[in-house]
C-alpha cells in the first residue's frame, strides 16, 4: 500500500469549552474520495480547517502529504486545493482575474486558467465580473479555484450544497476527473446522494467523533437488508410483498411473482447511507 | 515537490489585488475623486487675505470736531503749531486695524449702518454713498466699505467734554448683526475718549490681557483662511482614506476571501505587510498629490511635512486596520469607523482656532499631527519647533498601529 496522502490519528479541537472533535483517526490514499458524511456541526469543516493549516489541532497528529498540519509549513498549502462552503471569491474581479491571482500565489508563472474554467463550463464568462455570475456558476468557480495548483490533495466542504441536479452533477464529474488524476479528495457533505455516487469509502461524524468508517457496499451490506419488495395489482388495489434474500424458496417464489400478470413493480431493499446514519446515530442527516 | 514561492512574489500579487479591488469598487472611487479634486478644488474658493480691520464710521468728521474745540484748547493753553499738527493729521488712518470713515451728517451715517444707503471708496479714498432704494448706478473703479457701527458725536463734543460739560450725549449705531460685546467695546471706548479728553481717573475696568489670549499668542501671526485650511485638507485626506481603507479590510473580513488566501502558501504577515504597504502607499500619494495641489509644498521645510505626512498615512493605516477588522457586519464596521473617526476628526478644528485645543484635545493621536502640520504649512515651524510632536505622533503610531495589526492577524485567525 502507498503512502497515505492524509493520515489523521486522533485528532482533536475545541472552541471555547465545546469539544467539536473528538479525537477522530482516518487516512486517505492518493485518488481515493473520501466522503465525510455528518449532519450541520458535526465537526466536518472544523475538520477540514486542521488539515489545512486554518487552526492548529489541540492534540492528536495530522498529516498532510507527510507534512505535519501544525507546523506552518507552506509546502503543505503549495500542495492542497480547497473548496470552501461560502463562496468567498473576489466579486469585483473577472472569473479569469480571480484563478490568476491565486496562481499567482502558488507562484505559477503559466496557469491553464482558461482549461480549468473551460471544465467548469465557465471559459466564455472567463471576462466576466464574478459579481454577475449565479449561485450555480460562483460554486463552480469554487471548485475550479481549487484546481488551479494541480492539488494532490483536494479538500471539498460541501461542494455542491443548494445546487440545482444539473450543476450537482457537473461538479461531481470534474471531482471524479481529478480524483482519477491521483488526487487524494476528502468530500465533506450531509448529502447521502452524493457521498454514495461520489465516495470509494464514507466516514460518518456525528458529534465529533467518526462512529463508522468503511466503502459504501460494505456499509449498506453490514447495516442493510438482504430483501427485494414486489408490488402487485390485486382487487382491493396495490399489495406489497417483501421477500427475504436469504430465506428458503426465494427464488422460486420470486420467480412466481416475477411472471405473475399483477406484477407492477420489484425493488431492492439496500438500506441507503441515510438510514444507515440514522440507525448509528439516532439521528437525521440535515 | 515545487520550488517555494517567495514572500516578495506573494505580497507583489496581494497588492496587485489591491490595487484592481481599490480601483472597481464605486464608493472607493468616489471617495478618491473627492480626495484628489473636491478638496483643492473646494480650497482654491476659500479667501487667501486676512480682513482683521475694523471699519468705524464717525460723524461729524474729527477735524470738524477739532475745529470747533480750537478754542477751548487755546484756553487750555496749547500752542498754535500744535494746533497746527491737529489740522495736518489724518484720523481716517486709525490705529492698526481701525480705520475711520467720516460722515458730516450723523443722520446719512445712521442710514448706511441701517443698510438703506451703501458707502463705497474710490481710487482716491473718496467715499461715494448710493441709495439702494433709488437704483442709482454703481460707482465705478470703487470698493465697497461695509460699515456695521458707527458713532454719532455732538458737534461740540471736544470741546464740552475739555470743558468737562455734563450731560453730552454719544449715540452708538450699529447694525443687529454685530454682536453685543463689540457694542460694548464702542461705548467703552467712546467713555474712555471722553475721559482722556477730561483728563480724569478712567472709570472702566480693563480686562486682564493675559487672560483675552487663551493658548499660544498667535497675535501678529495672522494667516488667511485658505492658509488655515491648508493643514486641514491635508488632515481631511487621510481621514478619508482611513475609511476606503478600513472598508477595504472589511470586505476582506466578511467575504471571508482572507481565508482562501491563507489556504494558499500566503501568510497572516504576507496579508498584514501587504495591506499596510497599500493604505500608507495610498494615504501618502493622495496626500502628496493634494498637498502639491493646494500649494502645500512650496515651504522651505518640505521634509518635516513629507515626514508628518507618512507618519500620519502609517498611523491612519492602523486604524483602519483595527476598523475593518473590528465590526462582524457591515453595520458594526460603520459604527467602529464613527467611534474611531469623530474623537480623531476634533484635533483637526483647533486649526480654524488656533491655540483654543484643551487639554484633551491634545491628549487625542491626531493632535500631533494636525499640530505638526499646522506649524510647518502655516507659521514655518522647524525641526526642532516639532521634535517633541513628532515623538508624541510616533508614540500614538506604535500603539495604533500595533492594535490595529493585532486585531486584524486575531479576525483572520478565528473566522
Amino acid at each position: 500500500m502507498t503512502e497515505p496522502a492524509i493520515k489523521v490519528e486522533g485528532l482533536r479541537f475545541s472552541y471555547g469549552d465545546l469539544e467539536a472533535v473528538k479525537g477522530i483517526s482516518f487516512d486517505v490514499q492518493p485518488g481515493e474520495i473520501l466522503g465525510f458524511l455528518g449532519p450541520n456541526g458535526a465537526g466536518k469543516s472544523t475538520t477540514i480547517k486542521m488539515l489545512t493549516g486554518q487552526i492548529t489541532p489541540k492534540s492528536g497528529s495530522a498529516q498532510v502529504l507527510g507534512i505535519d498540519v501544525s507546523s506552518d509549513d507552506p509546502n503543505l498549502q503549495a500542495q492542497i486545493g480547497v473548496c470552501f462552503e461560502e463562496k468567498n471569491l473576489y466579486l469585483n474581479m473577472s472569473a479569469k482575474e480571480n484563478l490568476d491571482f491565486y496562481a499567482s500565489l502558488f507562484g505559477i508563472k503559466e496557469p491553464e486558467t482558461m482549461e480549468i474554467l473551460r471544465r467548469v463550463g465557465l471559459a466564455e464568462r472567463a471576462k466576466d465580473r464574478v459579481s454577475s455570475f449565479s449561485k450555480g456558476m460562483r460554486q463552480r468557480m469554487m471548485i475550479s479555484r481549487s484546481f488551479i495548483n494541480k492539488p494532490k490533495v483536494l479538500f471539498l466542504d460541501e461542494p455542491t450544497d443548494g445546487l440545482d441536479p444539473v450543476t450537482s452533477a457537473q461538479i461531481r464529474k470534474t471531482i471524479k476527473e481529478e480524483a482519477e488524476r491521483g488526487a487524494a479528495v476528502l468530500l465533506t457533505t450531509h448529502d447521502m446522494f452524493e457521498a454514495d455516487e461520489l465516495s470509494d469509502r464514507v466516514a460518518f461524524i456525528n458529534d465529533g467523533e467518526i462512529v463508522a468508517l468503511d466503502t459504501v457496499e460494505n456499509l449498506k451490506i453490514k447495516y442493510g437488508t438482504r430483501s427485494v419488495k414486489v408490488r402487485l395489482r390485486n382487487s382491493e388495489g396495490v399489495h406489497e410483498e417483501h421477500i427475504e434474500l436469504d430465506a428458503d424458496g426465494f427464488s422460486a417464489r420470486l420467480a412466481e411473482l416475477a411472471a405473475s400478470p399483477d406484477l407492477l413493480t420489484i425493488h431492492t431493499e439496500e438500506a441507503t447511507l441515510e438510514n444507515i446514519f440514522i440507525e448509528l446515530t439516532g439521528r437525521g442527516l440535515e | 515537490m515545487s520550488r517555494p514561492v517567495s514572500r516578495a512574489s506573494i505580497i507583489g500579487a496581494l497588492l496587485k489585488k489591491e490595487l484592481k479591488a481599490y480601483s472597481r469598487d464605486k464608493v472607493y472611487l468616489i471617495l478618491t475623486l473627492v480626495v484628489l479634486l473636491l478638496f483643492p478644488v473646494m480650497f482654491n474658493f476659500l479667501p487667501d487675505s486676512v480682513d482683521e480691520n475694523l471699519t468705524l464710521a464717525v460723524s461729524p468728521s474729527i477735524s470738524s470736531m477739532i475745529d470747533g474745540a480750537k478754542d477751548t484748547f487755546r484756553e487750555m493753553g496749547a500752542t498754535e503749531a500744535q494746533l497746527a499738527e491737529l489740522d495736518n493729521a489724518d484720523f481716517t488712518e486709525g490705529e492698526e486695524g481701525l480705520a475711520l470713515v467720516e460722515f458730516d451728517d450723523a443722520e446719512e451715517m445712521q442710514r448706511v449702518i441701517d443698510g438703506k444707503l451703501e458707502a463705497w471708496r474710490t481710487e482716491d479714498g473718496d467715499i461715494v454713498l448710493r441709495d439702494k432704494e433709488a437704483d442709482e448706478d454703481k460707482p465705478e473703479d470703487a470698493e465697497k466699505v461695509n460699515l456695521d457701527i458707527g458713532i454719532a458725536f455732538p458737534e461740540s463734543f471736544i470741546a464740552d467734554v475739555a470743558a468737562e460739560k455734563k450731560g453730552v450725549t454719544v449715540t452708538v449705531y450699529s447694525d443687529a448683526n454685530v454682536p453685543e460685546e463689540i457694542q460694548g467695546a464702542m461705548e467703552s471706548f467712546v467713555r474712555e475718549a471722553a475721559y482722556q479728553l477730561a483728563g480724569k481717573e478712567l472709570p472702566v475696568t480693563m480686562a486682564d490681557e493675559d487672560s483675552l489670549v487663551l493658548g499660544e499668542d498667535r497675535a501678529g501671526d495672522q494667516i488667511s483662511l485658505k492658509d488655515k485650511f491648508r493643514p486641514m485638507v491635508i488632515f481631511m485626506v487621510l481621514l478619508m482614506e482611513t475609511f476606503s481603507m478600513a472598508s477595504l479590510v472589511s470586505t476582506e473580513v466578511l467575504q471571508r476571501t482572507v481565508t482562501s488566501v491563507l489556504v494558499t502558501p500566503a501568510r497572516v504577515s504576507d496579508f498584514l505587510i501587504s495591506k499596510t504597504i497599500f493604505g500608507t502607499f495610498m494615504s501618502l500619494g493622495q496626500g502628496l498629490i493634494v498637498l502639491l495641489l493646494v500649494g502645500g509644498l512650496t515651504a522651505d521645510n518640505w521634509s518635516l511635512i513629507l515626514t508628518t505626512l507618512l507618519l500620519g498615512s502609517v498611523m491612519f493605516t492602523g486604524i483602519a486596520l483595527f476598523v475593518g477588522a473590528s465590526g462582524k457586519d457591515f453595520m458594526g464596521q460603520l459604527f467602529y469607523s464613527m467611534l474611531f473617526t469623530i474623537p480623531l476628526l476634533i484635533p483637526s478644528f483647533s486649526v480654524l482656532f488656533p491655540g483654543t485645543a484643551a487639554v484633551w484635545v491634545k491628549v487625542l493621536p491626531t493632535y500631533p499631527i494636525i499640530d505638526t502640520l499646522v506649524g510647518a504649512m502655516s507659521y514655518g515651524a522647524t525641526w526642532s519647533d516639532s521634535i517633541g510632536s513628532l515623538a508624541y505622533a510616533t508614540a500614538w503610531l506604535v500603539v495604533l498601529f500595533f492594535a490595529g495589526l493585532f486585531q486584524l492577524k486575531r479576525k483572520v485567525q478565528t473566522l
